[in-house]
């Protein structure tokens, strides 16, 4: 086995030593951040080499320790599962740059940089893995890394708003557990591949529907989807703004890809009720997502809102499930993770600029740092899905694929998302950004010698996203490879059971 | 505890419980045992000298700040993989090498491991017992 | 080459306000000649566009959802790219003097830059899609512009309700767009002409109402046409580009653009003209209402697009060629004279008609580009704006309802030579009266433009041959989607239009003359309408409060509600398949075991009856002890000693500490509940656990697969070294799981540090005397 197989299995492996060694190192927090860097630069790499990899060659497996599926734990990566894990990398370097630029340098002195790659390493595992009690962990790992970075810094506000996550999402996590242990009862496998075909083979259709039903509910509360998503805008707007950017980027997606993969792979919606239900949540979510955010005055509290409504769109294509409509949910779940993750940030910068998150009491921003403001524009633009940003082409192909699919109220109601995203968008940049007019434009608080670890990652990420709307066709040809592959599973089922290593 | 009659018997208590504690570890692979309860039986006993004898006195035995014990079994764990890597073999996978004590073959990736998540238990436990302790 | 006449603008956007820093004083003239270049690059088109000729150049942006960068110039799309290039140079020129001194000058220019490329994107491209995203883009620079003077709320809710406005409208357009596509099988737009007409097709009523929708709210159709007075906040150069000459008349190259494929049907011929109509005469009317010589302009502005809708609507051969006709002309004569407007109110400090009069003594230039924009707004003979009139009239003889439609194009034309005049004639003539800034001719910046595109009406009114031939019929037959060559006469014959002229221009100065009792009256007529300005303002705020009470709904901040709710789902969630599959248990068969095995069961349940009627917290935590010890005394007699033994320990550990913190918290001591609410969570208990119950016992009823317990069976001693299938199991068939569970409990003990050392952003060390304060943000 050479070091590119294995890359299908480093990215979580060094995160989690990157966790091991922080921990080791508790009391020196300049070498747990410099250990925090070189472990996501890595991971980069290897996810970046895992992409290419199964981009030409097909999905590739790693049995762990040896025993092979479905027997051991199967890590299955295919196109969408590398991608992912590639973001994931992308978006955790890019934050602990932008964590230096924070001047609280006690959380870094409390665990910062472990939690976070403890996180990564449960996002990156949820995208990683082939078995689906592995799936399990992975959330759990998550969802402690991400409590913990919740809490640090311990305020009131904080510690509310963790102890609704916390509670909401373990009870997710809980719903899942059951819903694995009753697939076990009923096919006696934990191997995603093999329960494929197992499924499909169980005469009781009744309890699998059943199952399937919990597993909706389970991962759709964890992707917060309607109508249990006010876990979400309950909490991710309570920690610094660094946090919440990473939280907004990758948490939900992983609740997202949960359900792309559960609802392709083991119980293939096109046959089940599943398909209509998961429209109307999908629809459900994207006038929730855009009812609230204009209901908002707190501007974290608004970009919490419209990552909700974004769940919304990629429900869509897997509600859909027809090849443009995968493609378009795909590309809308890379398109979200970056733009989550900028928006957070740039809020962040803002908040520091104007002393406050409320809009009413922002303003002026616009006459002291135009070209932030203009980037700031930029990204809210995005998130309405206006062209030529990377927002727009996952609407457009939705839209499309809507109508393809006879369902043109779905149509209207991503383009009244649309409306009410940009509505809401147009309003807060307005009171925020451009004058109030009764007072002096506020003076820059804490924004001086750490700028550029501030602005850095947050143009990065803007800048990517700007140019996948300019220069769409990769990505979609990327999507629509990673989409092929979860209509037709075949690929990936053979990978994993057929001869695998 | 000021008590002479703790002060006397913990630290006795304590080492052979952490004996015994390896002993459970050891023998897991066969037996009822394993890291988890081996770490558990650590864990209690440090415990125990915690209330004995004070919270610094734990730290001072321990050498090492309590994290970073456990950080270094979750290392431990991560690294019992690597050696697969060299073995042409995923990671992970159990090797087991020759040299054994007490028909139990101790050079093995596995049993690396299973140290690894007692170290994790220990350290973990005892760093929030420590901190409870000195909470004002 | 046309894609970079397009995207130079975008280009040189972004470098405006560097080249504005470097060439100060010039900064208009030096950033205008980009514009010219494009101008002239089209002029030198013109003559191949006139022989019949189209050019189109494309290039794949996204080919995998058909999108491709293309462009298509042909009679429609050049006169525009002509108007939107020329009038644009104008523009900036005339900006560089407009603003100057202002601080955001550069970035200004860059805006105005930015949204010519945006335009001419519009009208040159090619592929559906590709205009959709250049319609978007004039939306948003629009919008950056209008909010320009963004410390004056006016100017900041103007920009708002203009993109919310024409934002709306754009997604019903994208909406009609990909319909369009559907049924018209490409997305090109050249091919879509090719084809013809998709009347017959069953899509064709809503793609017409959504493309309406969209061409409606840009070009400022009744009841959307409240957006267009108020951008009137915007610095004049703005208005004078936008919001008359190019970004409004984009739904009229829209509806132009989709004669050939939607028009001439009955729903078409019915809707614009009404339409158009009423829009024609609620500009006039309310236009003559306003004393702010910008806001007249404006008002006259939405007319004029009604009055271009209607004939569009009408689409007969002279219909559409009155329609060129009038577009042209009202480009340059509406252009002027808001240019004209800026310099007057630059130099003499105010717009208001009523203070403004014999200012052509100190500006002649100005004046002089007013009176000849003013003539062409009025009809007069030779203007171009005659020659037009003239032909719309033909138009409207032409057509039935002929008495109604002549009628309103009467009304509606004499009612704009009447502010033509208040606005082109009168602030120049007359005894010169005090005004807050003493007044003075500007710089050439500022009446140049306005000049040219005034002698333009003349020279092309008197060149009837030459605009005829060059101008007016390419374009009338890009839209007719057939050719339409009709003869311009300068020397007009006498006719009945002459006639209908007449009575214009007589009606005109009635109207004129006793301007002020008209206005009175209109003010009192309209003192108490609700309009839909109003309107707009009441369904932003609606929305804002239906919003807010929706999202209070489930975002209620209380714990309880969201678990309670949650909890809901899950019953519904399980217990409707339950029911609707039938799948509750009809018998129940206990299990072959010993009698002792039956106490332990029992036991458990105990301890959940003991947790039920607990009478404080400590006893129901105790009884949950209870519950967990018996589980795990289950573990221990059906084979599991190491799960018994992690079980014990960890439900100790956990009664302990929870007794221990619940002890310090300030709680009741008994968990209170109503009624009611009890009631509810009963139901909801029971429900779950029924369910699951019924689940689990039918899934047993089903055979066990045991593929796998039989090969770690086989394989734990030979392979794995251990005879301990539990503990093989954890770490090595499946010790990634444990990998990522001590992960978990690493973290735990991470998070449980950082919680106690860090309360309320205070970091307490416990080696050190120092306490470091956290940043607040």
């Amino acid at each position: 086995m050479t070091l590119t197989d294995w890359t299908v299995v480093l990215p979580v492996a060094l995160a989690l030593g990157g966790t091991a060694l922080c921990a080791v190192f508790w009391w020196r927090p300049v070498i747990q951040s410099a250990i925090g860097i070189v472990i996501t630069l890595l991971m980069l790499v290897s996810a970046g080499v895992l992409v290419c990899t199964v981009a030409t060659e097909g999905p590739q497996t790693m049995a762990m320790s040896g025993w092979p599926g479905p027997f051991g734990i199967v890590f299955a990566v295919d196109l969408l599962g590398a991608g992912l894990a590639f973001v994931t990398a992308l978006v955790g370097l890019l934050i602990l740059i932008y964590n230096f630029g924070d001047q609280s340098s006690d959380y870094r002195r409390v665990g910062y940089t472990p939690l976070l790659l403890a996180m990564l390493a449960g996002v990156s595992g949820a995208f990683l893995t082939g078995d689906i009690f592995n799936l399990y962990v992975w959330f759990e790992v998550l969802i402690i890394g991400s409590f913990g970075l919740l809490i640090l810094g311990g305020k009131k506000a904080q510690l509310d708003g963790a102890i609704k996550y916390a509670t909401l999402n373990l009870l997710a996590t809980t719903f899942f557990l059951i819903a694995t242990g009753l697939l076990y009862g009923l096919t006696g496998t934990l191997n995603m591949a093999d329960l494929a075909s197992k499924v499909a083979a169980v005469d009781n259709r009744a309890l699998v529907n059943v199952v399937a039903a919990l597993y909706l509910l389970a991962f759709g509360m964890k992707a917060a989807a309607f109508p249990l998503f006010f876990w979400l805008p309950a909490s991710y707007h309570t920690p610094k703004p660094g946090v919440s950017a990473v939280f907004a980027g990758l948490l939900t997606k992983v609740g997202v890809y949960a359900l792309y993969r559960v609802f392709t792979l083991i119980f293939p919606a096109s046959d089940t009720i599943f398909a209509d239900l998961l429209i109307w949540i999908a629809g459900a979510t994207i006038l929730a997502g855009g009812l609230g955010a204009i209901a908002q005055t707190d501007i974290r509290r608004l970009v919490a809102f419209t990552v909700v409504g974004g769940i919304g769109y990629m429900l869509v294509g897997l509600a859909l499930q027809s090849p443009l409509a995968l493609t378009g949910g795909l590309f809308y779940i890379f398109h979200s993770m970056l733009i989550s993750t900028a928006l957070f940030l740039a809020v962040g910068i803002a908040g520091r600029l104007g002393g406050s998150y409320d809009i009413a009491k922002l303003g002026g921003l616009y006459r002291a740092r135009p070209a932030f403001a203009m980037m700031f524009l930029v990204v809210l633009f995005a998130v309405a899905g206006v062209p030529p940003f990377s927002g727009f082409w996952p609407k457009v192909v939705l839209v499309q694929a809507s109508l393809a699919a006879d369902a043109p109220w779905l149509a209207g109601v991503i383009l009244v998302g649309g409306f009410l995203t940009l509505v809401a968008v147009a309003r807060a940049f307005a009171a925020a950004f451009w004058d109030n007019g009764e007072e002096e434009p506020p003076r820059a608080t804490h924004y001086g010698d750490r700028v550029g670890a501030l602005m850095l990652p947050t143009l990065v990420i803007i800048g990517l996203s700007v140019l996948m709307g300019l220069a769409a066709e990769p990505v979609v040809q990327l999507a629509g490879q990673a989409a092929a592959g979860l209509s037709d599973p075949s690929a990936y089922i053979e990978a994993v059971l057929g001869g695998s290593e | 505890m000021n008590s002479l009659i703790l002060r006397t018997v913990v630290p006795l208590l304590v080492s052979i419980m952490l004996v015994f504690s390896i002993f459970v570890l050891l023998r897991g692979h066969s037996l009822p045992g394993g890291g988890f309860i081996g770490g558990l039986i650590a864990a209690s006993s440090l415990a125990l000298y915690m209330i004995a004898s004070g919270s610094q006195a734990v730290r001072k035995a321990l050498v090492l700040h309590p994290m970073s014990i456990g950080g270094l079994g979750l290392l431990f764990a991560v690294f019992s993989g690597v050696p697969s890597y060299f073995s042409d073999v995923p990671y992970l996978t159990g090797l087991w090498y020759e040299p054994e004590f007490f028909h139990i073959s101790l050079i093995a990736t596995p049993v690396l491991f299973d140290l690894g998540v007692y170290l994790v238990v220990v350290g973990s436990i005892t760093a929030i017992a420590l901190a409870l302790e000195e909470w004002h | 080459m046309i894609a970079i006449a397009v995207l130079s603008g975008f280009v040189l956007a972004v470098f405006a306000p560097f080249v504005h820093r470097l060439t100060k004083p010039l900064s208009g003239w030096v950033l205008a000649a980009l514009p010219a270049a494009i101008f002239f690059y089209f002029v030198q088109m013109m003559p191949q566009i006139a022989h019949g000729e189209t050019v189109r150049a494309a290039w794949d942006w996204v080919p995998s959802f058909g999108v491709t960068l293309s462009f298509y110039v042909d009679g429609l799309s050049l006169i525009f790219a002509l108007l939107i290039s020329g009038i644009g140079a104008f523009i900036v020129a005339y900006a560089g003097g407009y603003l100057k001194g202002h601080k955001d000058h550069g970035r200004f220019m860059g805006f105005i830059l930015a949204f010519m490329g945006s335009m001419l994107g519009l009208v040159l491209a090619d592929n559906l899609i590709t205009l959709f995203v250049f319609w978007e883009l004039t939306s948003i620079t629009s919008f950056l512009l209008i909010g320009f003077n963004h410390d004056k709320p006016r100017s900041r809710r103007a920009a708002i309700q203009a993109l919310v406005v024409t934002g709306g409208g754009g997604l019903a357009l994208l909406g009609g767009l990909l319909l369009l596509g559907v049924a018209g099988g490409s997305f090109e737009l050249s091919e879509l002409l090719a084809s013809g007409s998709i009347a017959e097709n069953p899509y064709y009523l809503p793609i017409f109402l959504l493309v309406l929708a969209g061409a409606f709210t840009k070009s400022a159709q009744v009841p959307f046409h409240f957006w267009l007075p108020n951008a009137m906040e915007a610095p004049t150069p703005v208005s004078a580009y936008l919001h008359s000459a190019t970004m409004v008349k984009a739904g009229v190259y829209l509806l132009a653009r989709m004669n050939p494929i939607l028009g001439g049907t009955d729903i078409w011929e019915l809707v614009l003209p009404v339409f158009g109509g009423i829009t024609l005469l609620t500009g006039t009317l309310l236009g003559l209402r306003q004393t702010d010589v910008k806001q007249i302009l404006a008002y006259t502005t939405v007319a004029s697009l009604g009055l271009l809708v209607m004939l569009i609507g009408i689409g007969t051969d002279v219909a559409i060629t009155a329609a060129v006709l009038y577009l042209i002309s009202h480009a340059l004569f509406k252009g002027g004279l808001f240019m004209v407007a800026g310099s007057i109110d630059h130099s003499t400090g105010t717009r208001e008609t009523v203070r403004l009069s014999g200012l052509g003594k100190v500006m002649p230039l100005t004046a002089l580009a007013g009176l000849l924009a003013g003539l062409s707004m009025m009809g007069i003979w030779p203007f171009f704006g005659f020659i037009a009139k003239e032909v719309i009239y033909e138009a409207t003889l032409h057509h039935d309802p002929r008495m109604w439609i002549t009628a309103v194009a009467i009304i509606g034309n004499s009612l704009m030579l009447a502010a033509a005049a208040l606005v082109g004639l009168r602030p120049f003539f007359g005894k010169l009266l005090q005004t807050p800034k003493e007044p003075h001719e500007g710089s050439p910046s500022l009446w140049l433009g306005a000049l040219t595109l005034g002698v333009l009406g003349v020279v092309f009114g008197m060149m009837s041959h030459f605009s005829g031939e060059y101008l007016v019929a390419p374009m009338a037959s890009a839209i007719g989607g057939r050719d339409i060559h009709t003869a311009l006469h300068l020397w007009p014959e006498v006719s009945l239009p002459l006639a209908l002229s007449g009575v214009t221009i007589f009606l005109g100065f009635i109207w004129f003359w006793q301007i002020d009792h008209l206005r009175s009256l209109l003010y009192a007529a309209t003192q108490r309408l609700w309009g839909p300005d109003h309107g707009s303002d009441q369904f932003l705020a609606a929305l804002v409060r239906v919003s807010k009470n929706l999202t209070g709904l489930l975002q209620t901040g209380r714990l309880n509600f969201y678990i309670t709710f949650t909890l809901t789902m899950l019953a519904l969630t399980l217990g409707i398949p339950v029911i609707a599959y039938g799948l509750l248990p009809t018998s129940i068969v206990l299990p072959d075991v010993a009698l002792h095995i039956y106490g332990v069961f029992g036991l458990t349940v105990v301890g959940a009856l003991a947790l039920l009627f607990a009478r404080s917290r400590l006893q129901a935590i105790l009884s949950m002890g209870v519950t967990g010890f018996s589980v795990a005394l289950i573990f221990l007699i059906f084979g599991a000693p190491d799960l018994a033994f992690t079980q014990f320990m960890v439900e100790t550990l956990s009664v302990v500490i929870i007794a221990l913190v619940l002890l310090r918290l300030p709680v009741d001591t008994y968990d209170r509940r109503d009624f009611l609410p009890s009631l509810r969570d009963a139901g909801l208990a029971i429900s779950i656990g029924v369910a699951f119950t019924s689940i689990m016992m039918a899934i047993g009823a089903e055979p066990l697969d045991l593929t796998l317990t039989e090969y770690f069976a086989a394989n734990s001693y030979l392979e794995a070294h251990g005879r301990n299938i539990v503990n093989v199991i954890l770490v090595d068939f499946r010790a990634l799981d444990t990998l990522g569970e001590i992960a978990v409990v690493l973290v735990a003990g991470l998070a449980a540090l950082a919680l106690i050392k860090v309360r309320d952003g205070i970091l307490t060390s416990p080696d050190a005397n120092r306490v470091t304060r956290e940043d607040e943000a």
